[in-house]
């Protein structure tokens, strides 16, 4: 069963077209992943999932609705999470505040145990709870963008770019917390620049190109795809087949 | 002020009782400039009704005294439900006509802060001039069991029964607000909102709903400093709003626009400043030191004497 089903989605920016017909499916407990250059589109299309970006045309499923009409608070209130790109963390409030943000209209105690397993996943914003969010690093502002998204319990998460501007052990360490958010149940939609990682650890990919998807496939497939070695992946994958 | 070590003007009784005038006043200006702070916050924009509110606030509480003749909190209640509706109203006539658009370029656009300008502007126009041709352009007298003007005695100082009435009332709203900014669902969101629009639908903040508290939040504070002056000054009149709030936008705009603690201090600066100034000058004159204050701000702290770590775009 899919959690998520986006079908010929259209997303129109006054006379431009950002997306042209974008149809993917994001099935329960997978990983989907998004690829392509700069500028193709793949975060208006999370945008567009969300609820920020009104669609022009297309349907979004989600657990059998189709929200595409939907405003974002709804959504998010339906499970539909995002940790989005530049991590839109809130700079002028304590990390603390951040999460309950995070946790939606449920109190504080209600969320305990989000709370907990949040820690779990993050020990560092544990000690930093306190502090205003601006001040913790590139690397741990990353981790409270997703530790935000994950504590309103999402059934599907959007994660747009979360290895962007880190250090490679940073990347590493959230490509490995993505296997742990998956293996705990949660599907997620990722959008990634780093295509390595992202195929390593997604189920299927899809490449974008101007708008609309060009290429789909199993991510093991895709890894091993001409066209996609030299697109995306450089020169990298020989070395690290060799 | 001291003209050097010796002069005897910070132990002058009068000194000390125009001290305490000023800090009356300037809770006043305080309680209207945290309702611009936080309408600033969340959109961007400055609601230039806001003065008309304070008037409402005023002809609200009078209509109650004169009606039924409640006792004095009831009268504050009333006039900050008097507030909360004529936050609601302004809110859906005058600003979400003109936010139609859910990105971060729209939300908090320069096109938006210009409409919503001229649109709240015709409505502080239009309440004005309601309220003149119902209630009559010429000064209300409170009833005087009503008028807080008995003097209380503390040791060698005289006070009005109203400072204490301003006192209390602007502590226990302000203490109130920091609460709500603080320990609940709907602050947290108006800061995440001012904070960080985009941040805020991404983590399922209804916008609009938060938009809408914060005009209902900051419009009871400016009603019950409404109805304080007038209970004070002992006259309400349709255009009572708009020096105070010349004065209240002053205060926002010295606070840096979006720190309501530099609000609050500013305001304070300002109440106090004017009212040591009646001792120098002609008390005319004390408006010029608001202007003075704008003008000083404006050229040399652009972001205002709180707003240092203001990161808006």
């Amino acid at each position: 069963m899919n959690v998520l089903e986006v079908e010929s989605l259209v997303v129109r920016m006054g006379q431009q077209t950002i997306l042209s017909g974008v149809s993917l499916a994001v099935p329960q407990g997978g990983i989907v992943s998004v690829l392509g250059s700069n500028g193709v589109g793949k975060t208006t299309l999370m945008r567009a999932i969300s609820g920020i970006y009104r669609a022009a045309s297309g349907s979004v499923r989600f657990l059998g609705d189709d929200i595409v009409r939907w405003p974002p608070h709804r959504i998010v209130a339906a499970g539909l999470a995002q940790a989005p790109e530049g991590r839109q963390i809130f700079s002028n409030m304590t990390v603390g505040e951040n999460l309950r943000l995070g946790a939606g209209p449920r109190s504080l105690a209600a969320a305990a145990g989000d709370l907990a397993r949040v820690f779990g996943l993050f020990p560092v914003l544990q000690d930093r709870l306190a502090q205003k969010a601006g001040s913790l690093s590139g690397g741990e502002q990353q981790m409270l963008c997703v530790a935000r998204a994950l504590m309103a319990q999402p059934r599907l998460l959007l994660m747009d770019e979360p290895s962007l501007g880190l250090a490679p052990k940073l990347v590493r360490q959230i490509f490995d917390l993505i296997a742990t958010i998956r293996a705990a149940g949660t599907a997620i939609l990722l959008v990634e620049q780093n295509a390595r990682a992202a195929l390593r650890v997604a189920d299927t990919a899809h490449v974008m190109e101007s708008g609309r998807i060009v290429l789909s496939g199993p991510a093991k497939e895709l890894a091993t795809d001409e066209r996609i070695r030299s697109a995306y992946l450089g020169g990298h994958i020989h070395r690290s087949e060799a | 002020m001291a003209r050097g070590g010796e002069s005897p003007i910070l132990f002058d009784i009068f000194f000390f009782q125009q001290l305490v005038n000023g800090v009356a006043i300037g809770l006043v200006y305080a309680l209207m400039a945290i309702g611009f702070t936080l309408i600033f916050g969340v959109l961007n924009v400055v609601n230039f009704a806001h003065g008309e509110v304070y008037m409402i606030g005023a002809y609200a509480g009078l209509l109650a005294i004169t009606a039924f003749a409640p006792p004095l909190f009831v009268v504050v209640l009333i006039a900050l439900a008097a507030g909360a509706l004529t936050g609601f109203g302004l809110e859906r006539i005058a600003f979400r006509p003109f936010r139609r658009f859910r990105d971060e370029a729209s939300l908090k656009s320069k096109a938006m802060r210009e409409a919503t300008l001229l649109s709240s502007l015709a409505m502080s126009i239009i309440a004005r001039e309601a309220v003149e041709i119902i209630m009559g352009s010429n000064m209300q007298p409170i009833p005087q069991q009503y008028l807080l003007l008995q003097p209380v005695q503390i040791g060698p100082l005289t006070f009005a029964s109203g400072q204490f009435l301003i006192f209390g009332v602007s502590v226990v709203s302000l203490a109130a607000l920091q609460w709500l900014l603080n320990r609940t669902r709907i602050g947290l969101s108006i800061r995440a909102v001012a904070n960080n629009p985009v941040g805020a639908m991404y983590v399922g903040i209804d916008t609009n709903r938060t938009i809408v508290a914060t005009f209902i939040i900051g419009s009871m504070l400016g009603a019950v400093a409404g109805i304080l002056v007038g209970l004070y000054q002992g006259t309400i009149f349709p255009g009572m709003g708009f020096t105070p709030g010349i004065k209240a936008f002053v205060a926002m705009v010295m606070g840096g626009l979006n720190s309501i603690v530099g609000a609050v201090a500013c305001a304070l600066i300002l109440g106090v400043s004017e009212a040591l100034a009646t001792n120098f000058i002609a008390q005319g004159w004390a408006d010029l030191i608001a202007y003075s204050f704008l003008v000083i701000t404006l050229v040399f702290f652009p972001t205002g004497l709180f707003g240092a770590a203001r990161e808006r775009i």
